[in-house]
């Protein structure tokens, strides 16, 4: 009895989650006509909407362009904000300060840092460009990398390091091989977060793109027009734009778990 | 001897160069100098200009003019600020309770030992890695009046269509039940890991005790969860401040759903009075810093406390 009602539960919240999901990719087979109509549970499925968003929408456009700035943006989180946790983790670098000043860039409200970017971005030609987008993601996800990446550091006992130096390496080689191979499940876990994060941001992109470097959230929201909303091809670039976050999380699933024990404990 | 030692100068200076860098001293900064840089750019700049702009009358198109604390004044005696304000709180207090309950609940249930666990666990966390705009809008869709599925589904089973995102009564629960979905995950995650790493011990010198469950949970658990708990509610703090996209997949604000966000994009972005947004974009700054440290010093606290 205990058991079935476990089960019962456990299903009920799977449908709760994942139902939203799954009614991306229902909505996605629609013919135009069956989106109107949510008593036709079963419907002959339809290619059109795909077809759709590739023939007559700059969606590929969208999607390269949040490609090139989420793994930019990631590589250059991941350059910084690597050494920059190691250092806070072993050295205490600025003593608690200066990391709960990194933490806290990340409860600015989004719109306190995009004011004035607009305005700098507006005279150094930086709108609508890459490169722009890039540097407000590196601020946007660098925060939040340096202050997990910190937990991570921390679990590596410092007597390993300690060892290593007795036997006469030297700083770079110790980090080289010892501290690398051990911060790997970390800065997996971080990366992917960067990774996911950058892709599905929005504010952002829809204040600093237009057309040129518009990244595929900007996209979505464009199926809002001023007349009707465009449910079907919506939902089929939404498909298409949810399946890179879940090959990430798919292929980092074993870190991600292991990650997450690691530095949620701690915190 | 004075000839020998101009020659072994360079190799000496590079080896002394390598050393002070590697020394600890050095490279720890080096190591940061990277991060103070983006730091230094990315928000002492842009909060500076922000202050300065808060203090102008600048809507675009024409040069800011200083005009003193007008801004702020202007602000204070904004009806429609303080709504916002409130709501915002509201939002902020029932989302995070609501949260840590759900996500309490789940992380216990996903503690045990069962079929299939591993896939189950992480299939809860797929909602934290959609886009949060995407899902908004297929939100607004499936809970539409007309032809949203859930709708359809409470007329067959007799309850009758609800105005989900119509209705200025529901709408913010709405959204709030949006960000419900999509963040409960975070913490169901946070604090299942932190279930995943107590100690047994002391569970077992309870059991042995014989002390019921709900005393164990209340005297053991959630003690020892406690920093994890203040974690999550610092992180949500910090970003439910700031939501905007499930305003913008679903209600743009309207239904009486603007939120202290949404409100500064408004001003700034829509009607371009630059001057007040920064003015209210700095409100919602020192607000966010004084909750944040309030809950950091609480952290702080809870994790230097013996467990």
């Amino acid at each position: 009895m205990k058991r079935v009602l476990f089960w019962i539960v456990i299903v009920v919240m799977l449908v709760g989650f994942l139902f939203p999901i799954a009614w991306v990719y229902v909505t996605s087979f629609k013919a135009p006509q069956d989106i109107f109509k949510p008593e036709k549970l079963i419907f002959r499925p339809t290619l059109y909407n795909y077809v759709y968003i590739v023939k007559t929408r700059p969606s590929l456009r969208e999607l390269w362009n949040s490609f090139v700035v989420t793994v930019a943006s990631t590589a250059l989180v991941m350059a910084v904000s690597l050494p920059a946790a190691y250092s806070f983790a072993r050295f205490n670098t600025g003593k608690g300060h200066l990391l709960f000043i990194t933490i806290s860039t990340r409860m600015f409200p989004g719109v306190v840092a995009a004011l004035p970017f607009f305005f700098v971005f507006r005279d150094l030609g930086l709108l609508d460009t890459h490169l722009g987008l890039t540097l407000l993601y590196l601020y946007f996800n660098m925060s939040f990398a340096t202050f997990l990446l910190y937990g991570f550091f921390r679990e590596i006992p410092e007597q390993l390091e300690h060892a290593a130096m007795v036997d006469g390496y030297g700083r770079f080689t110790i980090l080289r091989q010892v501290i690398f191979p051990l911060i790997k499940p970390g800065a997996a876990i971080t990366t992917v977060f960067c990774l996911i994060w950058s892709w599905n941001e929005f504010l952002f992109a829809f204040l600093f793109t237009r057309r040129i470097a518009r990244t595929v959230s900007v996209g979505l929201s464009t199926f809002w027009g001023s007349i009707e909303i465009q449910w079907g091809p919506m939902a089929a670039l939404m498909g298409v734009a949810i399946l890179p976050t879940l090959a990430a999380a798919w292929l980092m699933q074993r870190y991600i778990i292991r990650g997450l024990t690691f530095g949620a404990v701690k915190g | 001897m004075a000839h020998e030692m101009v020659l072994a100068e360079p190799t000496e200076v590079r080896e002394t160069f390598w050393k002070a860098l590697s020394s600890d001293k050095y490279i720890k900064w080096l190591f940061v100098l990277p991060l103070l840089v983006v730091l230094a750019a990315f928000m002492l700049f842009p909060t500076f200009y922000c202050l300065f702009m808060s203090f102008t009358e600048y809507v675009l198109k024409k040069p800011p003019v200083f005009i003193g604390l007008e801004n702020y004044q202007a602000v204070l005696h904004d009806p429609v600020f303080w709504s916002a304000l409130g709501r915002t709180f509201f939002v902020l207090i029932m989302s995070i309770s609501v949260e840590l309950i759900v996500g309490m609940a789940i992380a216990l249930l996903l503690n045990r030992e069962f079929k299939g666990q591993n896939i189950i666990r992480g299939l809860c966390f797929m909602p934290l890695l959609m886009s949060p705009l995407a899902m908004s809008l297929m939100w607004n869709y499936i809970l539409h009046i007309q032809f949203g599925v859930v709708n359809q589904f409470l007329e067959w089973f007799g309850i009758g269509r609800i105005e989900w995102l119509s209705n200025q009564r529901y709408a913010l629960f709405t959204i709030m039940l949006i960000s419900i979905w999509q963040w409960a995950p975070f913490s169901i995650f946070v604090l299942f890991a932190g279930l995943r790493g107590l100690p047994k011990d002391q569970f077992e010198a309870a059991d042995v005790d014989g002390a019921s469950s709900w005393f164990t949970f209340r005297k053991l658990t959630l003690p020892m969860l406690k920093p994890l708990i203040i974690i999550i509610i610092l992180l949500r703090t910090m970003w439910l401040i700031r939501i905007f996209d499930p305003l913008y997949g679903t209600t743009r604000g309207g239904m009486g759903t603007e939120l202290l966000d949404w409100m500064i994009y408004r001003i700034s972005f829509v009607f371009f009075d630059v001057g007040r947004g920064s003015a209210l974009a700095m409100f919602a700054l020192y607000m966010t810093i004084i909750v944040c440290a309030l809950l950091y010093r609480q952290l702080i606290k809870a994790m230097g406390a013996p467990s």
